[in-house]
């Protein structure tokens, strides 16, 4: 079945994070003057202001800084609800929203804040495959 | 000690819209907004042409246009919810400067009549996301739709950091919705204005369809259509006026995100920092405000705002209203309206704040309003006034005082 949740659109800044993901690596942007990854990826650095930027490629891990339980959602989400999204401190530093796996949405007690993630790679089209982050623990 | 531009002007009228709620028939923005305008100038005596700024989110060149003005000092600052506390702050700012005399702030958003009747009403809030904006690029695959799938991720992680539970924030939907009991023009007033309406308790709260973990339909504010407006002017003009004055003590504002993505501390706002210059302005604190007004787009905003505002310690915030200071005959009146949860919300609600704060500090809460129904009056003297846009990302807050 065809993929029918939206698809980001990628743009010329960031088809490298796009790019990586095709190939299952999460690129993450790095300033090369301050060395901080950050999210979600910008023209200049939010730390230092500098301009020069790049890509490297992250572990792919993290852990939930904190979750919510969906049970209402537009268009094909509101087939899979309930679904649980989160915010994910990844290991790298800063943070990125994603849709849980491995954790049952019937039972938000059995979720826990601080646990490990990984990433793993959902392909939505040829060019588009979004990152969802999976519960390791 | 207050600082030069401490009650540089004053709130010197506040009304809203000739029918605001669940509309009987379709209303758009620009009726509300109309409505709410012509009645405070007849609230006021000042004449609709004697503005000279005009402040709103997103509609001010239209809005002027509509009215014939030709204002000096034009801001359409559309940031959420709170944007009018912030139009209050600009407004000082530029009556204190000299540049303009009178200023108005407005407020037009048939929220209900939008869902009620596709394409008919309008929003409230002017241009969409960029679809190419990296921040949207990164969150839209997610099936996050609209303010109750992001304000959830707050509660969860307050309960994870303070112990707290989704109960304790009930006890502010509870307490609010005692207030809309003594307001008829509150939507959840009573079984008469809602089936819904009434008294209710922390278990029919929590009881109340899930709509997204952990919060319930009732920790979540209406949905409703409301104008609403206020004159602005100097204390010499606001001194020849037949109604009060309702000083602009203290203005402050801030940001910490737009993006959820971006919010540092999921269990603090910006409020702390748009608080601390409005009271810094005011030369006065937290202990001086007599009641509060705060943005409760969801119970949790409203927690974790007093906790900003310096009204409670951290972690604290829902404890104002469980123990009963929040409520109506406690020392600390929140939200004398019935709120965003119980009241009126028609997306952005920061309007509807600044009408009770001047109906309560202006001594007219019991007077009869846009229906002819009173509300109830307060002693308050000092209200501090607080609103949140966004995802928890922006926040204006005022200290206002009456004489």
């Amino acid at each position: 079945m065809p993929y029918d949740k939206p698809i980001p659109d990628p743009s010329p800044h960031t088809k490298p994070f796009w790019d990586g993901a095709k190939e299952g690596k999460l690129m993450l942007p790095r300033c090369t003057n301050c060395n901080r990854v950050h999210w979600y990826p910008r023209l200049i650095c939010p730390f230092c202001h500098a301009r020069e930027l790049e890509w490297i490629e992250g572990s792919g891990e993290g852990r939930i800084h904190t979750f919510a339980v969906q049970h209402r959602a537009m268009g094909a989400w509101a087939n899979e609800t309930p679904f649980v999204t989160a915010y994910i401190d990844l290991n790298e530093g800063d943070r990125m929203a994603t849709v849980l796996r491995g954790v049952d949405p019937n039972k938000p007690e059995t979720i826990k804040i601080g646990a490990k993630v990984k990433v793993e790679f959902e392909p939505a089209n040829e060019d588009v495959h979004i990152p969802f982050w999976r519960v390791v623990e | 000690m207050p600082a030069a531009i401490s009650k540089a002007a004053a709130i010197v009228g506040a009304a809203e819209a000739n029918e605001i709620g669940y509309s009987k028939t379709p209303k758009t923005s620009l009726q509300l907004h109309i409505e709410a305008i012509k009645n405070v100038s007849e609230q006021t005596g000042i004449p609709i042409s004697r503005i000279d700024g005009v402040f709103s989110a997103g509609w001010s060149s239209e809005l002027a246009e509509h009215l014939g003005l030709h204002p000096k000092y034009i801001d359409t600052t559309s940031v959420g919810g709170c944007s009018f506390e912030m139009h209050v702050h600009h407004a000082l700012c530029a009556i204190h400067a000299g540049v303009i005399d009178v200023a108005l702030v407005s407020h037009g958003e048939s929220g209900w009549s939008a869902r009620a009747n596709r394409g008919r009403g309008t929003g409230g809030m002017r241009g969409a996301g960029d679809p190419w904006s990296p921040g949207n690029q990164m969150t839209m695959a997610y099936g996050f739709s609209g303010a109750p799938s992001n304000y959830s991720h707050a509660m969860t992680r307050h309960n994870y950091r303070y112990g707290t539970t989704p109960e304790d924030f009930a006890n502010i939907a509870v307490v609010t919705r005692q207030w809309a009991g003594l307001n008829p023009r509150a939507v959840m007033h009573s079984k008469e204005t809602h089936p819904e309406g009434g008294p209710i308790s922390v278990e029919t709260v929590q009881n109340s369809r899930m709509i997204s973990w952990p919060l319930t339909l009732l920790h979540v504010c209406l949905v409703t259509d409301h104008g609403g407006a206020v004159l602005i002017t100097s204390p010499e003009i606001a001194r020849s006026l037949k109604t009060k004055p309702v000083w602009i003590a203290g203005a402050g504002e801030n940001m910490s995100h737009s993006n959820m993505i971006e919010m540092g501390d999921f269990t603090a706002t910006s409020a702390a920092a748009s608080a601390a210059a409005a009271y810094k302005m005011a030369g006065m604190g937290p202990e001086d405000m007599e009641m509060a007004m705060i943005y409760d787009s969801f119970t949790v905003t409203a927690g974790i705002t007093a906790e900003m505002l310096g009204l409670a310690p951290r972690g604290e915030g829902f404890r104002l209203w469980k123990d009963g200071h929040a409520a109506p005959g406690g020392r600390l009146p929140i939200n004398t309206n019935g709120g965003g949860l119980s009241f009126n919300h028609s997306g952005m609600y920061g309007m509807q704040l600044l009408v009770e704060a001047y109906r309560q500090l202006s001594g007219t809460a019991e007077d009869g309003g846009f229906s002819g129904l009173p509300g109830k009056q307060t002693k308050a003297r000092s209200c501090v006034v607080n609103g949140t846009g966004g995802s928890l990302s922006t926040t204006g807050t005022l200290v206002l005082v009456s004489d």
